[in-house]
C-alpha cells in the first residue's frame, strides 16, 4: 500500500510519453485522478489505522529487510498535505495555457515531483533521503523553468546554486555519519552515533545545514523568492506550498527526531534562527511590491513559526508545528492561487497597477481574505490553533521572549498582509482594470477548495487536533526511549 | 434523541426556520405556533417528576467541558413555567401581533429564546449554561430592536447592561472552574471567603441583572415604551425572573456555602430592590412603566427571601416567584389590551373603562389585589413567609423594607386601578368593547390561577416548590404547612392595606383626581429632592457610566495620539530598515551563496564550540 504512493505518480509519469500521442489532453485528467487517489488514501491510512486502530506507525519491508517505508504521524499529516496540494495544483494547471504539446510533459513532471516528495517523506534511511530530495530538487528546477523565459531561467539557475551546495553537503554529512556507524537507516544512525565525537558533529551540521537551506531560513533564504516568484503559476502553488516544507522542515524534523534527538544547544539555535526568519521575512515582506514576492518572503516567515515550535522540543511544540506545517500548505497554496488569478485576470502581479479587484472578482477576493486571515492567526481559522499552540509551548518551555516574538510576528504579518488586501482587493479599480471579470472556475475552484478547508480545520480543531495531529506527539516518545 | 435534547432543538429550529421566511407570519402560521408550543409543553408533562434524573451527556469541548443536561425534580417546574409562559404568550399574541410588521422576527426571536432559556436551565455544566445564558442576550436585543422608534436606543441599553452583568457572570463562572477544577453544576461547592467570595459576588450579579434587580434594571421601563408588549411579558416578567431566581437559588442553595456577610449583601439588595423600585412605581403616569417597576420591586422579595437562607422563607420567596409570574404576566396582558383597545397606555387619556372592558378589569383587580398582597389572593401567603423568615434572622430593618414595598405597592395599584377603570370617561372611547377571546383566556386562566394558589396554597407547595428545593433544605420544609391563621402578622398586613387606602382616599381628595393621588408622597420635603435627582436620572448607572465614558474614550484619545506619535516616528525608521534589507537581495546569486556558506560557518562554529 505505501508503495503505492510512490509507484502510481510514477507510472502515470511513465505513461504520459504515449498519452502524449494518442490522447494529449488525457495527461491532466490522468495528473487529477492520481492526485484524488492520493488524498483518499492518506484518508483511509488515517481512518484505518489512527482512528480505528490507534496504529500509530505503518511499516512495509522492501527488498529483503533491506529498505523500509514507514508512516507515521508526521509523515500522514505531509502525505495528506502533498496530496491536497497537487490536486489543487492538477485543477489549476488545467486551465493554464501552455503549449499543448507539451503539456504531457508537464504533467509528467509534476507527477515526478509527487512521487519524490511522498517517497521522502517515508524514507527510513538518510540516503534514499538523499536521493528522493535530489529527485524533487531536479525536477522543481525544470519546473521553474519551464515557460524558458529569462526570469524563470534565472530562478531557477539560483536555485540550482544554493540547492546544489545544500545537497553536497548532505551527501557529505551522511558520508560522514556511515563512516562512524556502518549504516544509514536512522535507527543504526541513531543508535551508533554517540555525542562527543567530533565527525558526528560534522556530519550533523551538514545535514542541519543541507536541509536549513531547502527550508530556506534566513540567511539560507535568498533563492525562494526569486524562484517562486519566477516560476508559472501552478508551479508556484506546488512549491510554495509543499516543495520546500517538504525539502526542508519536513526533512529536518524527521532527522532530529529519528537520529539525533533534542539538546540545549541545537533547540537554542533552532529558535534563534526560527525567529530572525519571523521577524526579518515579515518585515521584508511588507516592503515588497510583488503580490508572489510578498508571499514567498510571507513563507520565509511563516517556515520560521515551525521552526520554533519544533525547536521546543516539546510534545506541544511538535503538535503546533506539524499542524502549523499542514496549515501553512493549504493556506499559503490558497493565497498563491489568488496570487496567480489576479495575474491570469489583469496581467500583472505589481500592486501599483493593481487596486479594487474585490468587486470584480468576488470569488478570489473572498478567498484571499480567509487564506490572509488564517495566515495571520485570527480565529476560529486553522492558522490561529497552529500559531496559539507553537505560542503556548513556547511559554511552557520557559522561551518567553520568542514566544513575545512570535506574537509580535503575527501582527506584523497581519500587517503586510492587511497592506496586500488594500493593494490588491479593496479601494478604488485602478485604471485600466475596469474591464477585469472573475476568472475562469477551473482558476477559482481550487481557491474555494483550500479556503473551505482552513476554514473546517478551525472550526472542528476540536476533532482534527486530538484525533489527527496528537498522534505525532507519540514520535517523540519512541525517540526518547 | 433524548428528549431533553428535543426540548431544546425543535424551539431553535422553529425559530430559526421563522427567521429564515421573509413574510409577515398569517394566521395559519400563528395556529402551528400555538401548537408547538402547546407540544414543548406536553413533552414536559411526559417526563414530568422522573424518580432519578434524566441525563443526558456528550463530548463537547474537551477540558471537562461536556454538553450535559439534567432534567429532574429540581428544575422541572421551571422548565414547565417557561414552557407555559410561551404558550400563553403566543396565544396572546394571536390577535395581538397579527399586522405588527416584520412579525415573523417577533415569533423567531420568541422561539429562540424559549430554547436558550430551556438550555439554560436544563445545563449542566456551568459553560454550557453560559451558553444558552449569553444567547438570550442577542434575542434580548434583537425583540426590543423589533419595538417602534425609539426601541434601538433601549436595546443597546439593555443589551450593555445585561451583557455587562453577563460578564460578570462568566468572570464567576472561571473562578468556580479554578477553585472546584471542576464545571459540572452537581459537583460544585465551595465557601463564600476569599476568592469564592468574589465569585459568588460576581455570579449572583449575573443572576439578578436577568431577574432585573436594582441597579440592573433601567432598561426594563424604558422598554415597556418601546418594545413590543409580548416581550415584556416574556423577559421582564416571565423568563428573566425564572431564570434569575432559578440561578440565585442554585447559587446560595447548591453551589455555595453561603456566609452570613454574603447573606447579608443579598438580603440588602433584595430590601434596595423592593423600596426604590416600589417608590418609582409610585409616581408613574404610564400604565406599562408602572408596571415595569412593580415587577422590578416584586424581584427584591424573592432576593430577599432567598438570601435570608432560611427554610421558610426559601420556600416563600420561590412561591413569590412563581406568583408574580403569574400575577405580572396577567397585568402586562391587560396593559396590552387596554393599549389594543384604546391606543394608549397613559393614565391621564384612560378612564371609566370597567363598563366597556368588564372581564379586563376583573383580571386586572384580581391580579392586582395578588400583587399587593391582599388575602385569599396568591401573593399573600408567599410575602407573610418571606415576612416571618426576615423576622427570625433578627434584622428588623429588613422587615420594615419588606412592609414598606407592600405599602407603596399597594398604593400604586389602588391608583392605576382606579385612574384606568373608574373615574371619567375620555370623550374618544365610544367605541370600545372588550379584548378579543384569544387575549382574555390566557389573561382569564393567569387570573384564575392566582385565585387556585391563593385559596389552595398546598399544591404549588407540594408539587412544585419543595422538589424544587436542593436535598437537605427539601426535608426542612417537608413539614411546613402554611395555616392560615388570623396571626399578628395578618393582623398587621390588613392594616398596611387599610393604610393604603386611607392614603388613597387623602391623595384623591388633595389633589382632586386620581392621577395625582399619590402627590402628596411625591411632594414630601426629604422624597420630593430624591425624586427630583431620580427623573434627572442621577441614579441611572447606564447614563453616569456614559458621563464618565465620555472622560474614559478622552484619555483613550490622547492615549491613542500618543501612540500615533511614535508609530509615526517609527515607520521611517523600520521602512528605512526594509529597504536596506531589499538592497542586501540584490539578485546575484554569488552574494546568496556567500551568506548561505557564512551561515554554514557560524553553525559548525555553534557545534563545535559547544561540543568542546
Amino acid at each position: 500500500m505505501l508503495l503505492a504512493f510512490i509507484f502510481v505518480p510514477l507510472l502515470g509519469a511513465a505513461i504520459m510519453p504515449i498519452i502524449r500521442k494518442i490522447w494529449a489532453k488525457g495527461s491532466t485528467w490522468i495528473m487529477t485522478l492520481v492526485s484524488f487517489y492520493l488524498v483518499v488514501t492518506t484518508g483511509w491510512i488515517a481512518y484505518q489505522n489512527f482512528l480505528s486502530s490507534q496504529k500509530l506507525v505503518l511499516t512495509e519491508w522492501l527488498l529483503g529487510q533491506k529498505l523500509a517505508l514507514s508512516v507515521d504521524g508526521l509523515s500522514l499529516i505531509a502525505l495528506a498535505a502533498i496530496g491536497l496540494v497537487s490536486l489543487v495544483t492538477a485543477i489549476y494547471s488545467a486551465g493554464y495555457s501552455l503549449d499543448p504539446d507539451r503539456r504531457p510533459g508537464y504533467n509528467a513532471l509534476l507527477l515526478l515531483i509527487v512521487a519524490g516528495m511522498n517517497g521522502l517523506v517515508m524514507s527510513t534511511d538518510l540516503f534514499s533521503l538523499y536521493v528522493f530530495l535530489e529527485i524533487v530538487s531536479l525536477v522543481a528546477y525544470i519546473l521553474i523553468a519551464y515557460q524558458n523565459d529569462v526570469e524563470g531561467l534565472e530562478g531557477s539557475f539560483k536555485y540550482f546554486m544554493l540547492s546544489s551546495v545544500a545537497t553536497v553537503f548532505l551527501l557529505l554529512g551522511t558520508t560522514l555519519l556511515f563512516a562512524i556507524t556502518g549504516s544509514v537507516s536512522f535507527i543504526d544512525l541513531a543508535a551508533g552515533i554517540k555525542s562527543g565525537n567530533i565527525i558526528v558533529q560534522l556530519g550533523f551540521v551538514s545535514v542541519i545545514f543541507a536541509f536549513l537551506v531547502k527550508a530556506g531560513m534566513i540567511p539560507f533564504h535568498a533563492w525562494l523568492p526569486d524562484a517562486y516568484t519566477a516560476a508559472p503559476s501552478p508551479v508556484s502553488i506546488l512549491l510554495a506550498g509543499i516543495v520546500t516544507k517538504i525539502c526542508g522542515v519536513y526533512t529536518l524534523m524527521r532527522v532530529v527526531l529519528a537520529v539525533f534527538g533534542f539538546t540545549k544547544s541545537f533547540s537554542l539555535m533552532l529558535l534563534l534562527i526560527g525567529a530572525i526568519s519571523v521577524v526579518l521575512g515579515a518585515f521584508l515582506a511588507f516592503g515588497q511590491k510583488n503580490f508572489k514576492r510578498m508571499l514567498a518572503f510571507s513563507s520565509i516567515s511563516q517556515i520560521g513559526y515551525m521552526m520554533m515550535g519544533f525547536a521546543t522540543g516539546s510534545p506541544l511544540g511538535l503538535i503546533g508545528a506539524a499542524f502549523h506545517f499542514f496549515n501553512h500548505a493549504v493556506f499559503k497554496s490558497l493565497l498563491f492561487i489568488n496570487a496567480g488569478a489576479v495575474e491570469q485576470a489583469t496581467g500583472t502581479r505589481n500592486f501599483d497597477e493593481l487596486g479594487g479587484l474585490a468587486g470584480k472578482m468576488p470569488v478570489t477576493g473572498v478567498t484571499s481574505i480567509i487564506g490572509m486571515l488564517s495566515t495571520a492567526g485570527i480565529p476560529p481559522l486553522a492558522g490561529f490553533w497552529s500559531k496559539l499552540i507553537i505560542i503556548i509551548a513556547l511559554w511552557q518551555g520557559g522561551y518567553h521572549s520568542y514566544a513575545l516574538i512570535a506574537v509580535f510576528a503575527s501582527v506584523i504579518t497581519l500587517g503586510y498582509l492587511l497592506s496586500l488586501q488594500h493593494s490588491v482587493f479593496f479601494g478604488k479599480v485602478k485604471q485600466g482594470l475596469e474591464e477585469v471579470h472573475e476568472v475562469k472556475p477551473v482558476f477559482y475552484w481550487p481557491a474555494i477548495i483550500m479556503a473551505s478547508i482552513t476554514v473546517c480545520c478551525g472550526i472542528f480543531f476540536w476533532f482534527i487536533i486530538p484525533k489527527l495531529i496528537l498522534p505525532v506527539s507519540s514520535l517523540l516518545g519512541s525517540m526518547l526511549k | 434523541m433524548s428528549i431533553l435534547l428535543l426540548l431544546i432543538l425543535i424551539p431553535a429550529l422553529y425559530g430559526a426556520i421563522l427567521l429564515a421566511f421573509p413574510a409577515n407570519v398569517k394566521s395559519f402560521w400563528e395556529v402551528i405556533n400555538v401548537a408547538i408550543s402547546a407540544f414543548l409543553g406536553y413533552l414536559v408533562l411526559l417526563i414530568w417528576g422522573p424518580p432519578q434524573p434524566i441525563s443526558f451527556i456528550r463530548a463537547w469541548a474537551g477540558f471537562g467541558m461536556d454538553f450535559q443536561l439534567r432534567f429532574g425534580q429540581f428544575n422541572q417546574f421551571f422548565i414547565a413555567a417557561i414552557c407555559g409562559a410561551v404558550f400563553l404568550i403566543v396565544l396572546y399574541s394571536f390577535t395581538f401581533m397579527l399586522k405588527h410588521p416584520r412579525n415573523n422576527q417577533f415569533y423567531g426571536f420568541l422561539f429562540l429564546t424559549e430554547a436558550m432559556a430551556i438550555g439554560a436551565v436544563l445545563a449542566n455544566n456551568l459553560v454550557i449554561m453560559l451558553f444558552f445564558w449569553e444567547a438570550m442576550l442577542i434575542t434580548l436585543f434583537a425583540m426590543i430592536n423589533s419595538g417602534n422608534g425609539g426601541s434601538y436606543k433601549t436595546a443597546v441599553k439593555a443589551f450593555v447592561i445585561v451583557g455587562l452583568a453577563d460578564l460578570c457572570l462568566m468572570f464567576g463562572i472561571g473562578i468556580v472552574e479554578a477553585q472546584a477544577k471542576t464545571t459540572v453544576m452537581t459537583d460544585i461547592h465551595l465557601e463564600t471567603t476569599g476568592a469564592g467570595a468574589v465569585a459568588f459576588v460576581l455570579m449572583f450579579i449575573g443572576a439578578m441583572a436577568k431577574a432585573g434587580a436594582i441597579p440592573f434594571h433601567n432598561w426594563i421601563p424604558e422598554a415597556s415604551k418601546d418594545a413590543p408588549l409580548p416581550f415584556m411579558v416574556l423577559l421582564p416578567a416571565a423568563l428573566g425572573k425564572l431564570l434569575g431566581i432559578y440561578l440565585a437559588t442554585r447559587i446560595v442553595l447548591e453551589f455555595f456555602t453561603v456566609s452570613i456577610g454574603m447573606k447579608l449583601f443579598v438580603m440588602s439588595i433584595g430590601a434596595i430592590t423592593i423600596v426604590v423600585a416600589a417608590m418609582m412605581a409610585l409616581i408613574q403616569t404610564d400604565f406599562k412603566r408602572a408596571l415595569s417597576y412593580c415587577t422590578i420591586s416584586q424581584v427584591g422579595y424573592m432576593l430577599l427571601g432567598i438570601g435570608t437562607g432560611i427554610p421558610i422563607a426559601i420556600a416563600g420567596g420561590l412561591f413569590q416567584m412563581i406568583n408574580q409570574v403569574i400575577c405580572e404576566c396577567c397585568l402586562f396582558f391587560v396593559g396590552g389590551s387596554v393599549e389594543k383597545q384604546t391606543g394608549t397606555t397613559d393614565l391621564k387619556r384612560l378612564g371609566g373603562l370597567w363598563k366597556d372592558m368588564p372581564l379586563t378589569f376583573l383580571c386586572f383587580a384580581i391580579s392586582g389585589a395578588a400583587v399587593s398582597g391582599v388575602p385569599l389572593f396568591g401573593g399573600f401567603i408567599s410575602k407573610q413567609m418571606i415576612f416571618d423568615g426576615v423576622l427570625q434572622t433578627n434584622y428588623r430593618i429588613f422587615f420594615l423594607a419588606a412592609v414598606l414595598g407592600a405599602l407603596f405597592t399597594a398604593i400604586t395599584f389602588l391608583k392605576l386601578g382606579h385612574a384606568i377603570f373608574f373615574g371619567k370617561t375620555v370623550s374618544n372611547q365610544n367605541e370600545i368593547k372588550d379584548a378579543h377571546w384569544s387575549m382574555l383566556t390566557p389573561m382569564t386562566l393567569l387570573a384564575l390561577g392566582t385565585i387556585f394558589f391563593g385559596v389552595d396554597h398546598s399544591f404549588p407547595f407540594d408539587y412544585l416548590i419543595k422538589p424544587s428545593l436542593g436535598e437537605g433544605l427539601r426535608e426542612a420544609v417537608m413539614d411546613i404547612h402554611y395555616v392560615f391563621s388570623l396571626s399578628q402578622l395578618v393582623w398587621f398586613t390588613f392594616f398596611t392595606l387599610a393604610v393604603a387606602v386611607i392614603d388613597h382616599a387623602i391623595g384623591v381628595r388633595l389633589s382632586g383626581n386620581s392621577i395625582g393621588s399619590s402627590d402628596h408622597i411625591r411632594n414630601a420635603p426629604v422624597l420630593k429632592s430624591v425624586y427630583g435627582l431620580a427623573e434627572r436620572q442621577i441614579f441611572d448607572p447606564y447614563v453616569q457610566g456614559k458621563a464618565v465614558g465620555r472622560y474614559a474614550a478622552l484619555g483613550l484619545y490622547w492615549i491613542d495620539r500618543g501612540i500615533n506619535w511614535i508609530y509615526q516616528s517609527l515607520i521611517p525608521a523600520v521602512a528605512d530598515f526594509i529597504s536596506q534589507a531589499r538592497r542586501f537581495h540584490n539578485g546575484l546569486y554569488a552574494n546568496y551563496l556567500a551568506w548561505s556558506l557564512g551561515g554554514f560557518l557560524c553553525l559548525l562554529i555553534y557545534f563545535v564550540g559547544y561540543f568542546k
